[in-house]
């Protein structure tokens, strides 16, 4: 029995862990004691890791379509058929007709490779992947606020914190390592704070809960904000010697009283002033929030909110404090770190200016012109203006919004090429299907929610002819006239050291079991833990005035309820590695739709019994579940399962500066079906 | 050979029970003697689906192997949707069964929904035994007329003198009989303190005991068979603890005393 | 009874791993492993966090293919391979002797067995206890209490090996060359070596049974629950544990595959029709606490826990799992 190195795929605590592998095959999975995070723990997904990998549903083929059916062709009739069929799309319509939708559950080396690829094969910077959907905001909002959209500090530096604020995390479902350091933190004495309109395992082991209103975040947050300045709780020397932009938010958090913003978020007055007290008087306060802050149309607004918070009170730059970010992807924070992005470079080099930079480095020209965003892609897709598609380990059809909207977009592409490591209701649309080798089977690397750099090992020989994302990529950049003759991952992480600031000093040779934190710009950097310790990477953070805005959708007599979306513990994304796991799919089997048990009773609903759930867009039929876990008047679906697409009820209604689509506010109705 | 390994049997006869429950008789492949006792049970598999637990309904004085399956989950609906000829694996008997020999001769069987398919196999062998047993009677409840199993027969157990009282919890025009709680049946019984088999959900099965020790029958007296979720059969796998117990071994038939305060 | 020098070790091993696969604790990125032995550093300093009771009952394994042919199937089962395993340690032993019980019990498990018989085990007795052990406490350990084929004491410049099964002896009278005699003072200083880990123990860790006992039947089962995080890890790395589920991958031919599972989740216990008897997490710890400490003793004569430690190691919630209190 062998045992391989490597980083669990599930979420982006990159967690530690070890395949153990017996006569080729992946037989197990335990945690890494050595890992500097999970220090030899790991959650439920964690451990099942390794199981998928050999199901025998796998993509071993390559496959083309011909008429209604997918047959197996080999690799290159494949590659040179999506070769020139992009080309041909190109010649006729221009590069902008072409797009790529990359995953963040792809390595970093794919990453880079794909928006190479779309930036110096296909020539158009529309390239995007689904860290849209889930951290876009943070991106936006933190680089505005900080200079940097990633967590600022380590995921254990949460143990050393005397106070945490959770906002819109399920934290021990979602990232249960990090609820792991915040249950120690709150061991040890730290006051804990959940602010979920759901109540989670966290919220009932607060010292204070607060359950706002679905999207009425900013509303609350700044009554905090107005309570800790009333009661002069604020850092003025952090302020005045490394922030800019307080008085504009101290004018208008003015008239956010917390009995204002009881009016809006339904929070009582008194718990308001509780929670800012607790955390305005910590000796170190820490911010944790994850989806349930971005997914809305006002997810930039809403992480400026708790970055004012955060700047106010001084919490930045020192152990135990700061702002996490939690990514819900394992690779949400490379796949942005690698220029996965349509108006970004690797590095977070902006495409406008670090242009010449990569036409020099890549030895061609490269597009000028600005990328669409995913929803953008597809949107342009269903006018028929955007023709041919390469969609890499992402299932839009399931994780997208709206998901009927997804499909008409989808099928009126004229070329749509998707790989993946299982068939999906995406691939089950493309012209051309390509396998993809699993984690198990292939080198590279992924880039955990706390910035830190790690590897994955081959541990077993990928099925059939699967090969490795990479390998396919550079093929295809090989046919598409750009030299990349990478022998290894290694070498493409080389090529990404060079271009990458951030991570200037990352070599395979030095990512060992504890991996490396960027900013990591030399070979002799340690790397960094505790981001803007010293200073600012802009020079003062900014705060930037927010206010409240009603979500797009509310609840009216036709669609009385609001319907939130999101995860269970057991299954990740879309469900097709964790729905293959059999102590996973068992655990939560079937998907159901948590109501309250008032508004059921108002609407004759039993628990258990088969229900519809409706919205403008559409409709899913699924099982209730009432549970006072959920507040009246909310409906929660989780996204994972494709028998009950939560999808086809959410709406596109995006977030005007990170195009962020509302996952989590659409206005629904339920009844007995 | 591992212990893990089924043997073949083939579908030779489907039945509808209920509206999701179905009545299958088997014949086993390598025609070697499979010899049960009631309320024992056997692991059916589906290959490709996998296996579970499933109680014998067939009495062992007949002829054919018999397993009543309600539509539940993933494998009992692979079995159901199998057609006569097609070939499922089976392990087993698993389990204690009730125990004949220390049961009393006065004997009352108490069912309630999808729990009295064991019973069945209890019920028609001291029909076939009938001479072993004084007084017995049969009572068993169900949702609905539509929910009720194995009509045809109730009138046989009669012919062989067994007490038989059937009651649903909806009534409607169609249905003559009792509408109400099982407990309301034993007191229409004439009963003498026995022993007692009773299978059911926790609720029917205390209130019954609960009844029956009323009625002067002693805890131990009391057999009642549990369900559990099960996977290995064999006492290795932990599915089936009931505290210091396996169902799938030192039951499914526990004596009340030893699983009231589980239930 | 023989002693081993040092620098033989490696040789005697390379000449066995001929034979058979030698599994022995290496470093894996520096983190320490039971696995393929072929000449690497040996990790004999502490117990790795995985017990070696997965060479026995893997994580996953084929129990047998099924293959169909005409609407009938056939089967195939795989043997057992040739296996020596070094280091193990007097936990993990005594671990194996409680699975041997439960899985050796009527009807027996041939599938585990077949490993176990194919397996040499060549214990490592335990100078240096690692900070969570407390196997003294439950009444053995740090030196073997049960029948190994060989077992290995470290004491000056060597080991002392001493042999309790045929398969041991073998060893020792097929490799003459590389034993030496032994003498008296050779145990004096085992017993010297095992009397000083045993005050180690004792000194860092205040853990007895008695109290283990007393704190099950008063903890607080529900404030437990609550802080629980579901991960299994506590089970996972228990080497008693030994919870497993069946399941079939492949139509029409395919394999039956014997996976672990864990008693710490909820769908463990639940039945097809969605009543689940233990239905709280509180419920489930308690269960699996009272399994190790009453139900597996009255089962098998022996406790169902060994005192390695792991399971504190590895704990996702904020609780000592030995008063079984929550830490606020
Ligand atoms: S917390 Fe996340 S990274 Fe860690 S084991 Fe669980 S899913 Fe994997
Ligand atoms: S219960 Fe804990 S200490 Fe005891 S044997 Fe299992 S893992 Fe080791
Ligand atoms: S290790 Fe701790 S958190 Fe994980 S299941 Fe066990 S008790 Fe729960
Ligand atoms: S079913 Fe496995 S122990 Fe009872």
């Amino acid at each position: 029995m062998e045992k391989v190195h490597t980083t669990c795929i599930y979420c982006g605590c990159g967690c530690g862990l070890l395949l153990h592998v017996e006569d080729g095959r992946v037989v197990g999975a335990s945690p890494s004691p050595l890992h500097p995070m999970s220090l030899g723990r790991l959650c439920i997904k964690g451990w099942l890791a390794g199981e998928f990998v050999d199901h025998p549903d796998r993509l071993r083929y390559p496959l083309i379509r011909r008429g209604d059916r997918l047959s197996r062709v080999t690799w290159e009739e494949a590659l040179s058929l999506t070769a020139a069929s992009l080309r041909a799309i190109a010649q006729e319509l221009g590069p902008n007709s072409l797009g790529v939708l990359t995953s963040a559950k792809g390595t970093n080396e794919e990453n880079y490779l794909l928006m190479k690829l779309a930036r110096a094969g296909l020539k158009t910077n529309n390239v995007d992947h689904v860290a849209r959907l889930c951290h876009a905001p943070t991106v936006a909002g933190l680089s505005y606020a900080f200079g940097s959209g990633a967590m600022t500090n380590p995921i254990a530096s949460l143990a050393q914190a005397t106070a945490i604020l959770v906002v819109g995390s399920n934290t021990t479902e979602q990232h249960p390592l990090v609820a792991s350091y915040i249950l120690e933190a709150r061991g040890k004495g730290a006051r804990l704070v959940v602010a979920d309109p759901r109540k989670t395992q966290l919220a009932g082991l607060a010292d204070l809960r607060l359950a706002p209103r679905p999207g009425t975040d900013i509303a609350w947050i700044n009554a905090l904000l107005n309570v800790i300045i009333q009661e002069n709780l604020i850092d003025q020397e952090f302020i005045d010697a490394r922030t800019e932009g307080f008085d504009a938010v101290r004018q208008t958090v003015l008239g956010s009283t917390p009995e204002a913003a009881e009016r809006i978020s339904g929070i009582p007055a008194h718990d308001l002033a509780e929670a800012a007290r607790i955390f305005g008087s910590a000796e170190r306060a820490a911010v944790v929030y994850a989806a349930g802050i971005t997914q809305h149309t006002t997810g930039t607004d809403n992480v400026q909110a708790l970055a004012n918070l955060v700047l106010a009170t001084g919490n930045i730059g020192r152990e135990g404090t700061g702002l996490y970010p939690l990514r819900e992807h394992q690779n949400v924070q490379g796949a942005c770190d690698m220029g996965a992005l349509p108006d970004l470079y690797c590095g977070y080099q902006k495409v406008a200016q670090a242009r010449q930079k990569f036409e020099q480095a890549w030895q061609t020209k490269l597009p000028d012109e600005p990328g669409l965003t995913a929803l953008e892609m597809l949107a342009l897709a269903e006018d028929g203006r955007l023709k041919g598609l390469f969609i890499v380990g992402e299932n839009p059809m399931m994780s997208y919004p709206d998901s009927s909207q997804i499909k008409k977009a989808l099928e009126a592409l004229e070329f749509l090429v998707v790989c993946d490591i299982f068939p999906t209701e995406t691939s089950e649309l493309a012209d051309v299907v390509l396998p993809a080798a699993s984690f198990a089977e292939k080198e590279g690397t992924f880039t955990s929610t706390e910035r830190r750099i790690q590897r994955i090992r081959r541990a077993v020989k990928a099925p059939g002819e699967a090969r490795a994302e990479w390998e396919i990529i550079s093929d295809l950049l090989h046919r598409m006239g750009v030299p990349a003759d990478y022998a290894s991952a290694a070498e493409i992480m080389e090529e990404i050291a060079s271009l990458t600031p951030q991570y200037g000093g990352v070599h395979y040779d030095r990512l060992g079991a504890c991996g490396l934190q960027w900013p990591c710009p030399s070979r002799d950097h340690p790397g960094t833990g505790i981001l803007h310790a010293e200073k600012f990477s802009i020079g003062r953070a900014r705060f930037r005035a927010v206010e409240h805005r009603e979500p797009v959708e509310a609840a009216d007599d036709e669609y009385p309820l609001i319907l939130t979306t999101g995860r269970s513990l057991y299954h990740s994304h879309t469900g097709t590695m964790t729905r293959r796991t059999s102590l996973l799919d068992r655990e939560v089997p079937l998907p159901a739709v948590e109501i309250n048990p008032e508004d059921a009773r108002l609407l004759g609903i039993r628990n258990g019994q088969p229900v519809m759930v409706e919205t403008r867009r559409g409709s899913i039929s699924l099982e209730a579940r009432v549970t006072e876990d959920t507040p009246k008047g909310s409906i929660f679906v989780p996204f994972h399962f494709s028998e009950a697409p939560a999808n086809v009820l959410t709406s596109q209604a995006l977030d005007p500066v990170s195009k962020i689509p509302e996952f989590k506010v659409s206005a629904a109705r339920i009844r007995r079906s | 050979m591992s212990e893990y390994i089924p043997r073949l049997a083939e579908i030779v006869d489907i039945d509808i029970e209920s509206p999701n429950t179905y009545l299958i008789s088997l014949k086993l492949l390598d025609n070697e003697n499979f010899s049960y006792k009631p309320g024992q049970f056997v692991m059916v598999s589906v290959f490709g689906l996998g296996e579970c637990p499933i109680s014998i309904t067939s009495s062992p004085t007949r002829k054919t192997l018999q397993l009543c399956i309600r539509r539940a989950g993933k494998i009992t609906n692979g079995i159901v949707d199998c057609r006569v000829g097609d070939v499922l694996g089976i392990r087993g008997p698993y389990g204690n069964g009730f125990p004949l020999e220390r049961m009393k001769k006065n004997i009352i069987i108490a069912g309630g929904g999808s729990g009295f398919a064991t019973l069945r196999s209890l019920v028609n062998y001291i029909v076939d035994r009938r001479g072993a047993f004084g007084d017995v009677a049969v009572a068993y409840g169900a949702r609905t007329r539509q929910d009720l199993y194995f009509m045809q027969e109730y009138k046989s157990w009669q012919q062989a003198g067994i007490d038989v009282g059937i009651t649903v919890d909806i009534g409607d025009e169609s249905w003559k009989g009792d509408v109400g709680l099982v407990t309301a049946l034993i007191d229409k019984f004439r009963l003498s303190a026995g022993s007692a088999a009773i299978c059911g959900p926790p609720v029917m099965i205390n209130a019954v005991a609960k009844k029956l020790m009323d009625k002067g029958f002693d805890h131990s007296d009391i057999y009642v068979s549990m369900e559990r979720h099960m996977k290995c059969g064999v006492g290795k796998c932990e599915h089936c603890m009931i505290g210091p117990y396996h169902a799938c071994q030192d039951g499914p038939v526990f004596s009340y005393d030893k699983v009231k305060s589980v239930l | 009874m023989a002693f081993l020098p040092q620098e033989r070790l490696v040789p005697l091993l390379t000449l066995l791993s001929d034979r058979m696969e030698v599994v022995a604790p290496i470093l894996v990125e520096g983190v320490p492993v039971f696995a393929s032995w072929s000449g690497q550093p040996l990790a004999l300093k502490d117990n790795p966090l995985m017990p070696p009771q997965e060479f026995f009952l893997p994580q996953r394994e084929v129990l047998f293919r099924y293959i169909q042919d005409c609407g009938s199937y056939s089967f195939e089962e795989a043997a057992g391979k040739a296996r020596l395993i070094f280091g193990i340690r007097p936990c993990d032993l005594r671990a194996l002797a409680v699975l041997d019980r439960i899985f050796g019990s009527d009807p027996m498990d041939q599938s585990y067995f077949d490993k176990r018989r194919s397996t040499v085990l060549v214990a490592l007795n335990c100078n240096e206890p690692g900070e969570n052990c407390f196997c003294d406490h439950l009444g053995f350990g740090p030196t073997c209490s049960e029948a190994v084929d060989l077992q290995l004491t470290e004491i000056d410049k060597g080991y002392l090996v001493e042999s309790g099964s045929p398969a041991g002896i073998l060893i020792l009278k097929e490799h003459p060359e590389f034993f030496l005699e032994t003498s008296q003072s050779h145990l004096l200083e085992k017993c010297e070596m095992l009397g000083q880990a045993r005050e180690a123990m004792n000194s860092c860790i205040a853990r007895s049974l008695p109290g283990i006992k007393e704190a099950i039947k008063k903890a607080d089962w529900n404030a437990l629950g609550r802080t629980c995080l579901n991960c299994g890890s506590c089970t996972f790395v228990c080497p008693v544990c030994h919870c497993f589920t069946i399941q079939d991958l492949g139509v029409p031919d395919g394999e039956r595959m014997r996976c672990r599972d864990t008693c710490l989740l909820s769908g463990f216990s639940r039945m097809a029709g969605g009543a689940n008897p233990r239905i709280s997490q509180g419920d489930r710890m308690q269960n699996w606490y009272l399994d190790k400490f009453e139900y597996i003793p009255q089962r098998t004569g022996l406790l169902g826990c060994v005192g390695c430690g792991r399971c504190s190691r590895v704990c996702l919630a904020e609780m000592d799992r030995w008063s079984l209190e929550v830490k606020r």
